[in-house]
């Protein structure tokens, strides 16, 4: 093996227990002192590979070599040992200790260091970020500091534990523009110093400023290795996105109506209180359905929970049928029309410990009908309710009484999507409405958002299955960093554009004609 | 069909098995100190029911010969055990109930102590006033529930308006609750003619007894009946469906467009019901003090036990009412324990310790896993 490579992995394979085949057979090498990108696509692979490389996960199968010997980490210490360390998209601080406690912690003997030694540590965390031409507050409370200020306090933690390779997950998901600016110049300083860093990111425009060279992962395989000079981002989008042709569903072409949705100037915080939707306007119409493709994290999430009342709108107005529906609680927005199939359906679309039959009024647990004297519920009624839904909807179940986690994920979607599309609604959103879900039970439920949409009825889907975003829209967003980078319909656009769009890249952005009303 | 009837009988069979496991323990810890376990809980047993030998006589005895008789020749007492059992639990159903309204909707509502000293202060205070009998008693009970439930709403309002945890609220409150009932026992409360204690329950607002010569009261229906209520609350309405709602997963609740902050403000104020009235049950139906003491030694630690009564009966009302005579006999058997089987106070205590804790852990690791997962 080359021992001027810092890493070489051979054909790592991963199945996880569940049995997810997550990487099938591939390689990857680093250089020493260079910047390597990682790019792909949600569920690529690039976590499991890197969590691999940095013992978190054992591989399935294939070896590791780190400067040309063959090693086998057992674990992130041992990983550390060779040198690698690893910064995780969650980082692992101590919320109340103090920045140079957390650099600190974990070293060995680490828990009772005299002052002198403590004093000495200091010298040293200091000599290095000035080496680094980057600083933070080492006393302050380390809750305290912005996020961009906590990744470099990880990032110290681990060039205090001397590594070679740094490996870097998504760290600009979580970083202002601004943040990213200086993030990068720190990567190029280390880079200099005679760093190895692996930077994972599914965003062009970063590869191509910060990286030397490429490598991309499609489904767990490896889908090209550049040099990024030689990169542009069409070659790059095609590598990621792939070229296999899209599959269609046999759909009507309907008359679109009239505009049953409205979000005007919308602006949307994310849970760190950055912006994460600024300034956003579009229209969803009655019989049709407009799919919102993107990375996830691009402001999707955001954008459907404001809209279905369950975080607040910082500006601008939706409205649903002409009313202003920003700031109401979500069973205001039901009883408006609105019918929404949850991303997480296991958080938020249903209760687990609860049964069928109380999980199919979820949302709808006031209304009259289900309500008899004194405002106990029929559960008789709720029941049979219950197995009409079960049985338009082919769950299988053979209980209402039983747990709703006693259902298999499909069987659970199903039942989600069945109470929500019981509610004759007039507007639909449906998050990932078929993630993670088997061929028939996904099949079934894109059918019935078609089903919807042929009955008149307004459509949202948000999606990071391009092929379910192909298959089901009529016209499709992009969404990056909490804009759309261009609305259009389906045969105006191919991959190789869409994936361009995804990675943020808008001066080819499709035509802003007929389709982005 | 099978999972419904494996959900009632799994607590049992776990109960058990704790149960045996936590007896076990106080067997073993017995032994080590050379005590015989045996002769303990033998001893146990007869302080918490008697024995059944003399229970059936007496039953049989009240159903073909009436009460009268039955005192005459003592065959009665055959209950004494059984009915003091019941008596120490009367108040432990109502005070697991506040424990347990509050875990179902996600909270830790450690509060009952104080609104028990509340509710009994309330209690007393109907007697002030003088209403024909029977009125009078509803009255004391109306009085002791809306005192406990006002006692209760400074911490509700306080999460809803300052997120303040319940845990930090309710112990303070409980404090609060506790001088201001020394204060008031001392002052506007005080009987004239003995300082140690409260003024007496009007005779026209006393709950009597059921079996003469025996303490268990008409409280105890009281309490039970109270306890089919909330049961009926929690598992056939609209308020305890989002109650367990909240409960098991506040962000499914909020998507199904349940109100968090209305239903917390219900279950604490549930909870306060309880309480209040677990105050009013030991002071109107508890011969023969019928009054407070000073020391609020008669009202004193039934909140903190109703802790461990709804643990021990999975947070359920139905759980909360076999808890309590459970706990009930165990306090009543103590006594025994010490008398009959000569274990000093401090070993009783360490058994009864043991056999709660066991029977306690299957309910506290459900609760850790949600509570985990919440966060997670
Ligand atoms: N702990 C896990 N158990 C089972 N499957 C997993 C687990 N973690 C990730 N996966 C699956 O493995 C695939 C690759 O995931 P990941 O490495 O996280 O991709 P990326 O980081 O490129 O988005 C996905 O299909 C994902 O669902
Ligand atoms: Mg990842």
């Amino acid at each position: 093996m080359s021992e001027s490579l810092a890493i070489q992995m051979l054909s790592i394979q991963k199945i996880y227990p569940d049995g997810t085949v997550a990487l099938k057979g591939v390689n990857f090498d680093l250089r020493r002192g260079e910047i390597h990108g990682l790019l792909g696509e949600n569920g690529a692979g690039k976590s499991t590979l890197t969590k691999i490389l940095s013992g978190l996960l054992r591989p399935t199968e294939g070896k590791i070599f780190i400067r040309g010997k063959l090693k086998n980490f057992r674990n992130p210490s041992d990983a550390l040992r060779s040198g690698i360390g690893m910064v995780h998209q969650h980082f692992a601080l101590v919320p109340t200790f103090s920045a140079l406690e957390n650099i600190l912690l974990g070293q060995e003997g680490s828990s009772n260091l005299s002052r002198l030694q403590m004093s000495k540590a200091r010298a040293r965390v200091e000599e290095m970020m000035r080496a680094g031409g980057f600083s933070v507050p080492l006393d302050a409370r380390t809750e305290s500091l912005a996020v961009g200020v906590q990744q470099r306090v990880e990032i110290i933690k681990m060039l205090y534990r001397s590594v070679d390779v740094l490996i870097l997950d998504e760290p600009t998901a979580v970083l202002t523009p601004v943040e990213v600016h200086d993030f990068f110049k720190t990567l190029r300083t280390l880079r200099d110093a005679g760093k190895s860093i692996i930077l994972i990111t599914h965003k062009l425009k970063e590869i191509l400023d910060v990286t030397d060279r490429v490598t991309v992962l499609r489904q767990g395989q490896n889908a090209g290795q550049i040099a990024t000079p030689e990169a542009t981002p069409e070659i790059l989008a095609r590598m990621m996105i792939g070229h296999d042709v899209l599959p269609s569903i046999e759909k009507k072409p309907t008359q679109i109506g009239s505009a049953i949705m409205q979000v005007s100037h919308l602006r949307v915080k994310d849970n760190l209180g950055l912006h994460s939707i600024e300034d956003l306007s579009f229209a969803v119409h009655a019989g049709e359905i407009l799919g919102i493709a993107g990375v996830e994290g691009n402001g999707q999430t955001e954008l459907v929970e404001a809209i279905t009342g369950l975080r607040p709108v910082e500006h601008g107005e939706i409205s649903i049928n002409e009313k202003n529906i920003a700031g109401q609680n979500p069973r205001q927005l039901y009883q408006q029309g609105l019918a929404h199939v949850p991303e997480d359906r296991r958080r938020l679309g249903m209760i687990l410990e609860f049964s069928l039959s109380e999980n199919s009024i979820l949302g709808v647990h006031r209304e009259k009908r289900f309500h008899g004297w004194l405002g106990k519920i029929l559960w008789g009624k709720v029941g049979s309710h219950t197995w009409d839904l079960i049985k338009k909807f082919s769950i299988v179940a053979s209980d209402v009484k039983a747990p709703a986690k006693s259902l298999s994920g499909g069987n659970q979607q199903k039942l989600v999507c069945a109470r929500e599309f019981d509610k004759q609604p007039s507007l639909v959103v449906a998050a990932q409405p078929t993630r993670g879900l088997d061929i028939s039970a996904t099949q079934y439920i894109r059918d019935q958002l078609v089903h919807l949409r042929d009955e008149g009825k307004a459509v949202l889907l948000v999606s990071a299955d391009l092929e379910e975003i192909f298959q089901l829209s009529d016209r499709i967003a992009v969404m990056y960093e909490g804009k759309f980078m261009g609305v259009a319909k389906p045969e105006e656009l191919d991959r190789e554009r869409i994936g361009l769009m995804m990675g943020g890249v808008s001066a080819l952005a499709a035509p802003v004609g007929e389709a982005a009303r | 069909m099978r999972t419904k009837l494996w959900g009632w009988f799994k607590p049992l069979v776990e109960g058990l098995f704790a149960a045996l496991l936590g007896f076990g323990i106080g067997a073993v810890l017995m032994l080590l100190w050379k005590y015989d376990p045996v002769k303990a809980y033998l001893a146990l047993f007869q302080g918490a029911f008697g024995d059944f030998g003399s229970i059936g006589k007496a039953l049989s005895c009240l159903l073909s010969q009436g009460i009268d008789a039955c005192k005459e020749t003592g065959v009665i007492y055959g209950l004494y055990e059984l009915t003091n059992t019941l008596t120490n639990a009367t108040p432990l159903i109502l005070t697991g109930l506040t424990f347990a309204i509050g875990i179902r909707a996600g909270l830790f509502n450690i509060g009952a102590e104080g609104q028990v000293y509340i509710g009994a202060m309330a209690a007393v205070a109907a007697s002030l006033f003088s209403l024909p009998p029977g009125l009078h008693v509803l009255v004391s009970i109306l009085f002791a529930l809306i005192a406990g439930a006002l006692w209760s709403l400074p911490v509700a309002l306080l999460k809803a308006t300052r997120g303040v945890h319940e845990v930090i609220s309710t112990i303070m409150l409980n404090w609060v609750g506790r001088y201001l009932a020394y204060y008031l026992i001392a002052t506007a409360l005080v009987d004239p003619n003995r300082a140690e204690k409260s003024i007496s329950i009007a005779q026209s607002a006393r709950l009597l007894p059921i079996l003469p010569g025996m303490d268990l009261t008409a409280s105890l229906l009281v309490s039970v009946l109270f306890a089919g209520i909330i049961y009926w609350i929690l598992w056939q309405t609209a308020l305890g469906y989002e109650i367990r709602a909240v409960g098991l997963n506040p962000d499914a609740s909020r998507y199904g467009g349940i109100r968090p902050t209305r239903t917390m403000i219900a279950s604490f104020v549930l909870g306060g019901l309880a309480a209040g009235l677990a105050g009013a049950t030991q002071i109107l139906g508890r011969p023969p003090t019928y009054a407070l003491y000073e020391d609020l030694s008669n009202v004193m630690n039934l909140g903190f036990d109703g802790i461990a009564v709804a643990l021990i009966g999975r947070n359920h009302p139905l759980g909360a009412i076999v808890a309590a005579i459970f706990m009930g006999g165990l306090s009543a058997g103590s006594n025994q324990m010490q008398i009959a089987a000569q274990v000093p106070l401090e070993m009783v205590r360490v058994v009864q310790g043991a056999i709660i804790l066991t029977l306690a852990i299957p309910e506290l690791l459900s609760i850790f896993k949600i509570f985990r997962r919440k966060r997670g």
